[in-house]
């Protein structure tokens, strides 16, 4: 094949493939979700109180809107988000400062990626556990009528 | 156009992720020292913003969270596509977004802790 032939930029599409390297490219996909969810709801939350400068009515109108069903499972999932890019987080700065990827290791067949190991792999599920968790404490305030 | 070198944006991203982990903890736990509808309201709100620790606190996620979101979002959009152009435009627009999203921000809690202009 000609190097002109070559499509290499998948763009969105690639970035959206969680199949093709497993654990660590959901993981991947994931923080970089939550992230773009956050930054929206953050945004979102600036907005909303901003409603507090123009006095107890305008706050009043803006309770009415968020403090729904809709919005409070809206919070729900800003709370699932907000713990999984934490915890993923943390994992992701100790990996990145070579925590936890074990030695380099001769390729050998199916040629596993030796830095995805069951450290790498178990902390990808701590952090959707601590995620659900959250939410199900969240839902317990939310939801509980307190 | 880079000022600084990629690694050092990433330090930055990194400790503006462990501090705004410890503000934002704080944060929630205001919402839940009382019920959390009771904390909603007007009154209670502003009683927060009267507390200066408490505004400081504020002003720290606003940038902590400003600074680390933004520079993810320029992350990504780096990840995606890569050209000159491509990369100054995205510096550009994600720190224009920040400063807004920073100022927009900042005048809430002035305003609502009555320490300046209405």
């Amino acid at each position: 094949m000609e190097v002109a032939d070559r499509n290499n930029r998948e763009g969105i599409m690639g970035w959206l493939n969680p199949g093709r390297y497993g654990w660590e490219r959901v993981s991947y996909w994931l923080q970089r979700l939550t992230g773009v969810g956050l930054l929206a709801y953050f945004v979102g939350h600036i907005y909303e109180t901003s409603s507090l400068t123009q006095g107890p009515d305008a706050w009043a109108a803006m309770l009415e809107l968020t403090q729904t069903p809709m919005g409070h499972l809206i919070l729900l999932l800003v709370i699932g988000m907000s713990t999984y890019h934490s915890a993923n987080g943390i994992r992701l700065i100790f990996t990145h400062g070579g925590k936890g990827l074990g030695k380099p290791g001769r390729p050998d067949y199916p040629y596993d990626a030796v830095s995805l190991n069951y450290r790498q792999k178990s902390g990808i599920w701590i952090a959707l556990i601590l995620a659900a968790a959250a939410m199900l404490y969240g839902a317990s305030v939310l939801l509980g009528g307190e | 156009m880079a000022m600084l070198r990629e690694s050092q944006i990433m330090k930055i991203h990194y400790i503006t992720a462990i501090a705004a982990l410890f503000v934002v903890a704080v944060h929630i736990l205001m919402r839940l020292i009382m019920p959390y509808s009771l904390s909603l309201e007007y009154g209670n709100v502003i009683a927060n913003y009267h507390n200066i620790p408490y505004v400081v606190l504020l002003e720290s996620i606003l940038v902590l969270i400003a600074i680390h979101g933004f520079n993810g979002l320029r992350v990504i959009l780096l990840e995606l596509r890569q050209s000159k152009a491509w990369e100054d435009g995205v510096i550009i627009l994600t720190i224009a977004a920040m400063m807004a999203v920073i100022a927009y921000g900042t005048r809430t809690i002035i305003v609502a802790s009555g320490l300046g202009f209405e």
